[in-house]
């Protein structure tokens, strides 16, 4: 890999993860509600965009770039799980098993989804 | 026994005030005026002024949790300290309590002269985080014998910050962080409360203390006083009034959990502010202290929520309070000189 994709890796993991922290912020901060819908959001577009991207057939560096970097930084699995704790930890055992189920069945739809988008276009 | 005063200030970890953080230009305000005893907690849950809410039950929303600043010392050295918050350019909510302060000295605090005795009393307990007594740590034997004494509950809550007798006692990423203040709430019978101040005198090395009066609103599910009928010691439109709410971090309402619904409903219904904080250790009636257990996933610790509102708007909130404090929990009344302007507390 050249050093410029390197470079390009770091600036667009920040990139990713401030948009992570802003979207998850300004969708957590909304309401009163103490399912975790900001992870949800950011996890669900980032399959979304994911899917979209291999669906667009890009290859080498410019998969790195867009996949592992930009997405990678941005969609988190260590909240999802971290918040699931949470919601246990919470007695909200029902919330907990939610956020499991529908995280994985509306990401692995988005993905999909995104996929297919990206081969239409 | 000397009429201290007991000044508190609530912000988020982020406020700052001329490019510094709020924390820190307060902690080190209460340093180098050597205050008696101050302590920095770091709230889990609240909002304030903004309307901003704030928990740590989520990731991105944990970088700003609420901050709570006591500080207590005599009521003219907090006054001047009063003074100079206001010169900073502070506008979160402040608020003034009087407060007896007591060191080793002094016999009892006397609360029967007062003739309150009919009234609960709230002592605090300032400790060190690894202060030891009895060959246990200090905090754990304060709450045994407060236990011992028939006290009603007392809750265990942890300084990252604060001063105690003068000194600053700064929490340190990488230290033992031995000294950093904690402070150990008891609310009970003002009786009993003061005979358990005896036996805590002759366990630790340099007590100090705060005692107030209170009046229990609510006690395991049951309502003992509507706070709108607790008498107010001034003009009730210049005064505010603070809810303490104390339940556990488990206890259930409608299976949600308690301290989380009750800021929830509070921020909902417009409240003008409410924080959050857990406790490490605690009891609350005939259970024995305790604190979290080892691989139990519900937490059993104690959580502190405080509300400050105007007399009229608290006793339109205590509905959603008595509701979720239907089968558990210990809700206290106090009246506080309280503004988000400074000047006017000072003049309350």
């Amino acid at each position: 890999m050249s050093a410029e994709a390197w470079i390009g890796v770091a600036l667009l993991g920040g990139i990713g993860s401030i948009a992570r922290f802003l979207l998850d912020g300004a969708v957590s901060s909304r309401g009163s509600w103490s399912f975790p819908f900001g992870t949800l959001a950011v996890n669900a577009s980032g399959a979304l965009v994911l899917g979209l991207v291999t669906g667009f057939a890009l290859s080498g560096e410019a998969l790195v770039l867009a996949g592992t970097a930009t997405i990678g930084s941005y969609t988190t699995f260590s909240t999802w799980m971290l918040e699931t704790h949470r919601l246990g930890e919470d007695g909200q055992s029902r919330g907990a098993a939610l956020n499991v189920i529908v995280s994985l069945i509306v990401g692995f739809g988005a993905a999909v989804l995104g996929k297919w988008l990206g081969g239409v276009l | 026994m000397q009429n201290a005063l007991k000044l508190t200030t609530y912000f988020g970890e982020r406020s700052r005030v001329g490019g510094r953080l709020l924390a820190d230009e307060l902690l080190d305000m209460h340093a180098r005026r050597e205050v008696r005893a101050s302590i920095l907690f770091r709230g889990v849950q609240g909002f304030g002024a903004k309307h901003r809410k704030r928990s740590d039950r989520l990731l991105t929303l944990s970088e700003d949790l609420p901050l709570v600043s006591v500080a207590i010392d005599t009521a003219e050295r907090i006054e001047e300290l009063a003074e100079e918050i206001g010169t900073i350019g502070y506008e979160g909510l402040i608020s003034l309590e009087r407060a007896h302060l007591l060191g080793a000295g002094a016999a009892t605090a006397d609360l029967a002269c007062d003739g309150r005795l009919r009234e609960a009393a709230k002592l605090t307990v300032f400790l060190g985080r690894h202060e030891r007594a009895n060959d246990t740590p200090a905090f754990v034997a304060a709450c045994q014998i407060l236990h011992d004494h028939g006290v009603a509950g007392a809750t265990v809550l942890l300084g990252v910050d604060g001063t105690m007798h003068g000194q600053r006692k700064r929490a340190r990423f990488f230290a033992r962080n031995a000294d950093v203040p904690l402070m150990v709430i008891a609310v009970g019978d003002a009786r009993r409360i003061e005979d358990a101040l005896g036996r805590l005198r002759e366990l630790l090395a340099e007590p100090l203390f705060t005692l107030e009066l209170v009046r229990v609103c609510k006690r395991d599910g049951a309502l003992l006083e509507h706070p709108g009928d607790h008498p107010a010691p001034g003009a009730r439109d210049r005064l505010k009034q603070k809810l303490t709410v104390i339940v556990s971090e488990a206890a259930r309402h409608d299976n949600r959990s308690v301290y989380l619904e009750l800021v929830k409903r509070l921020r909902r219904a417009k409240a003008a502010g409410a924080t959050s904080m857990r406790g490490i250790w605690g009891f609350h009636g005939a259970h024995p202290p305790h604190g979290d257990r080892l691989l139990a996933l519900r937490r059993h610790v104690p959580v502190v929520t405080e509300t400050i509102d105007s007399p009229e708007r608290i006793a339109e909130l205590f509905p959603i309070i008595d509701e979720l404090t239907h089968d558990s929990g210990l809700v206290t009344s106090e009246f506080v000189p309280a503004s988000s302007a400074l000047h006017e507390a000072l003049s309350l």
